[in-house]
């Protein structure tokens, strides 16, 4: 019966190439597009090293001259003392667990400052993350060491201001050093080589974003000065796990009676869920855009597969019927139209991976682990993309197919 | 001879439902999503209130800055400071105008005495941004240049600004506290939408009104603002460049003594490459974004076309004997193919008015998952109208892709069947 189909597709070869040129086509597009599915997925899927949930941003805000409020002539060290009056103040508010100030230091943060952490000869990355916080800032978003400290641990480290933090990473790419086993070492920070810092712990990745990989998100947390505080740091807080309902509302609504410190006021209260999803909008956009691509893409092989067989059927009519009546079933009927054409997939696919490949070894897909090519996410990607075209040919050729199991031998032979 | 067209087309569409249906939801679908990319397209480069001049527009969203203590790799990038936009681009001869205003807005509370606040997406700007970007007022006017410079607590509002803060659209003269200060309105404007990237806003002030101009880094070099250029029309670019240029290199060669020097990355940008400038340190890659286009519309028009040819291909099979006594009966091969492509484009431009129609309505439906802005401030969702969609280009793009879709899907079947022999045909045989 194969060797039949095979003759068969053969000496239909003109109308099959279309079909095949088509599925080669689209074969291409969709293994690119599941394989930048399968590396955000998986990259995504990675642990973050920080936790959003209950977390709130607090932005402040400052009187101008314009305000009937406005106290005049304060000296730095006053709107200084005022920043810290009022993080304290909400570190004493019932509902929240914990609040720190950051500079350039919050997740989804579309801005950064860099730091060089250097040990000897090693020196940490360019584009290492400094993260400037108090204390809490630790607890608010839960980092973690790798020694299984935990966020309050760590904090406890960071109220001695020669101590300081930083992932597990910095060394592990140039130098296939962990940082764990330097803990307690004098480090150089910042570039200043008077002054050493000593590492605290080691923590485990902070991954600047969703779709940053942990392997090239390096960063460093330090305690900040109190010569910093000003209202354009970052005033984030968590709140206790059964405090989200409102907590935006109340918190504002509290804000003139009790967090009015001199000059300085709450003036907006956002949800990391919100600023995740700002911050991520393009990824999202992306992805959806591939999403709908695939769609089309699926769409156009069941309508091709579709119309091929529906002409197909009714050319063999009389053929189908003569399976029929020499004792083929509805179902070996049905069976023959489908494997004719996943046989088609099969010779589409061939050349398909071989453009796939070549596409991967030129770099022109998704990266992930610093490459674009591996040979299980290479299998897996081309795997996934056979299954889902083969699904839309069953799918497309099952209803011709159904029609066709539907001939009436005696009808059909009589027509003949 | 139209009208034969037309008759065979709709004869056609009744002899096969099925693949009737299936070549008019392919063609639907291909011009639908076509038209999706073409619409997001627009948002970003056509123009629409408050950006009408955008194919006059040259920005400089972001200024770069290095010091030669950090290396030559070392820089630091964002919004300038007021005095780097003045000194840089305030100071031009050759553009129509130049505004200055903050790069993005904050969300900030405004209020009347005693009520609870709303936040509000506040834009500090100076008094030539009105005249750049043409605000709809129903009300009132900007500040002016008075105003601005004395640093008066003035605001133009938008319609729902004032809607929830007076509960009418006729508040001009009217006060409201804005971060605990009074502001009196000077204006009210129809709302705008987000993807009016550069002038969204909900309320509008004088930069001077505020501290903004002493958010600085870098010794006041670096700061929080933006700078849009106007000039009288795109001729002058190149000489709005080469000045701004010039003026770079002066401004730097003073800059010297402080070790400061300030890179464009060769902004400004015109709307189309802003459109594609996301971060601050890299100079977007206009032809890159092109040709990534270009490569889409030709997977959206290919596989279908692919799809279409096929199945026209097996329709002309059962219509061979009358290629056969059409050709024995003196027309010629260019004929027949005119008047295969003819019929199918009539089925073409049918289904490219549904696929047009649906993606106008998918526009509207799902303007906040299709057009979320990838960075924005705002918590609000972009909102779309169809001065912002319909445009006459709109439909110029749409009847262009149906006939590169028409000539792809059915010119090789149509070559094929012209190339039929007579005798051949006549006797229904193609091959």
């Amino acid at each position: 019966m194969n060797t039949k189909l095979i003759t068969q597709i053969k000496n239909e070869w003109r109308s099959n190439l279309w079909l095949v040129t088509e599925l080669l086509l689209v074969s291409v597009v969709l293994w690119y597009i599941v394989d930048y599915m399968y590396v955000k997925t998986s990259i995504y899927n990675q642990p973050k090293g920080f936790d959003i949930s209950h977390c709130y941003l607090v932005q402040m805000g400052c009187l101008t001259d314009k305000s009937p409020d406005f106290i005049p002539n304060q000296t730095e060290e006053e709107k200084r003392q005022d920043v810290k009056e009022l993080l304290s103040r909400l570190q004493h508010r019932p509902d929240i667990e914990a609040a720190g100030l950051g500079q350039n230091s919050y997740p989804y943060n579309g801005g950064n400052s860099g730091a060089s952490v250097v040990y000897d000869t090693l020196r940490s990355p360019g584009w290492t993350v400094r993260r400037l916080v108090t204390p809490d800032f630790v607890r608010v978003f839960r980092y973690c060491g790798t020694r299984g400290e935990t966020p309050e641990q760590l904090a406890e480290m960071l109220k001695d201001s020669r101590n300081f933090l930083a992932s597990d990473n910095l060394y592990k790419q140039r130098y296939g050093r962990d940082l764990t086993s330097l803990v307690g070492k004098p480090f150089y920070l910042f570039g200043d080589t008077t002054n050493t810092w000593n590492l605290a712990a080691s923590l485990q990745v902070i991954r600047y974003g969703d779709y940053f990989e942990a392997w090239n998100s390096y960063s460093m947390l330090a305690p900040i000065s109190e010569a910093w505080y000003s209202k354009n740091l970052e005033l984030c807080v968590r709140v206790k796990e059964d405090q989200d309902q409102d907590f935006i509302a109340r918190l504002k609504a509290d804000s003139e009676k009790q967090y009015r410190v001199g000059n300085l006021f709450i003036a907006d209260v956002r949800s990391f869920v919100d600023i995740r999803r700002n911050y991520q909008q393009a990824e999202t956009n992306t992805w959806n855009s591939y999403l709908f691509g695939m769609g089309f893409l699926l769409l156009n092989i069941f309508l091709g597969l579709l119309g091929t067989f529906w002409f197909r059927t009714q050319q063999r009519r009389s053929e189908i019927a003569l399976m029929k009546s020499l004792g083929g079933t509805d179902r070996s009927v049905c069976i023959r139209l489908v494997v004719e054409g996943l046989l088609l997939l099969a010779v589409a696919t061939v050349p398909a991976m071989l453009i796939d490949w070549n596409l991967a070894n030129v770099e022109l897909n998704s990266w992930m682990d610093g490459s674009t090519f591996s040979w299980s996410r290479f299998l897996i990607t081309v795997l996934f993309t056979f299954i889902l075209i083969a699904l839309m040919i069953v799918v497309g050729v099952g209803i011709p197919a159904r029609k066709a199991m539907k001939v009436q031998p005696a009808e059909a032979l009589h027509d003949e | 001879m139209i009208k034969q067209y037309f008759k065979q087309a709709l004869v056609q569409l009744r002899q096969h439902p099925l693949i009737s249906v299936i070549s008019i939801v392919g063609t639907s679908l291909s011009i639908f999503l076509i038209m999706l990319v073409v619409m997001l397209q627009q948002v970003k480069v056509a123009p629409f209130s408050p950006e009408s001049n955008r194919d006059r527009f040259l920005h400089i969203h972001y200024m770069t800055i290095n010091h030669k203590d950090w290396g030559n790799d070392g820089t630091s990038n964002g919004p300038m400071s007021v005095q780097t936009a003045r000194e840089l681009y305030k100071s031009l001869k050759t553009p129509e105008a130049v505004t200055i205003y903050s790069c993005m807005t904050v969300s900030t509370p405004v209020s009347l005495p005693g009520i609870p606040a709303i936040g509000a997406d506040v834009r500090e700007t100076d008094a030539t941004f009105f005249s750049v970007f043409d605000f709809r007022f129903v009300g009132g006017k900007p500040y002016d240049e008075a105003n601005f410079d004395a640093g008066r607590p003035v605001a133009v509002i938008t319609e729902s600004i004032s809607r929830a803060l007076f509960s009418t659209t006729e508040s001009v003269g009217k006060e409201f506290l804005l971060n605990h200060a009074p502001y009196r309105v000077v204006g009210v404007v129809k709302d705008v939408s987000t993807l009016a990237d550069m002038s969204y806003g909900q309320v509008w002030i004088p930069f001077t009104s505020t501290d903004l101009p002493n958010d600085t880094w870098c010794d006041q070099h670096m700061g929080m603002m933006s700078t849009t250029i106007l000039a009288r029309s795109r001729d002058d670019f190149r000489e709005i460049r080469a000045e701004a240029k010039r003026r770079m290199n002066e401004y730097n060669s003073i800059l010297a003594d402080q070790g400061y020097t300030l890179r464009d990355l060769n902004r400004p940008y015109d709307q189309e490459t802003q459109s594609i400038s996301f971060s601050a340190n890299m100079e977007p890659d206009l032809q890159a974004a092109r040709r990534e286009r270009v490569i889409i519309f030709i997977i959206l028009l290919l596989v279908p076309a692919i799809n279409l040819s096929s199945m026209t291909q097996s329709r002309l099979r059962q219509r061979v004997a009358e290629i056969g006594v059409r050709r024995a009966f003196g027309s010629t091969r260019m004929e027949m193919v005119g008047q295969i492509i003819m019929e199918n484009l009539i089925v073409t431009l049918l289904s490219g008015a549904v696929g047009l129609f649906i993606s106008v309505l998918m526009a509207y439906w799902g303007t906040d998952i299709l057009f979320a802005q990838p960075y924005s401030m705002t918590l609000n969702a972009p909102t779309v109208d169809s001065s912002i969609l319909l445009h006459p280009s709109t439909f110029l793009y749409a009847l262009l892709f149906c006939f590169v879709l028409n000539l792809l899907s059915s010119g090789i079947p149509a070559w094929k069947a012209s190339r039929t022999g007579i005798v051949n045909a006549l006797g229904g045989k193609i091959h």
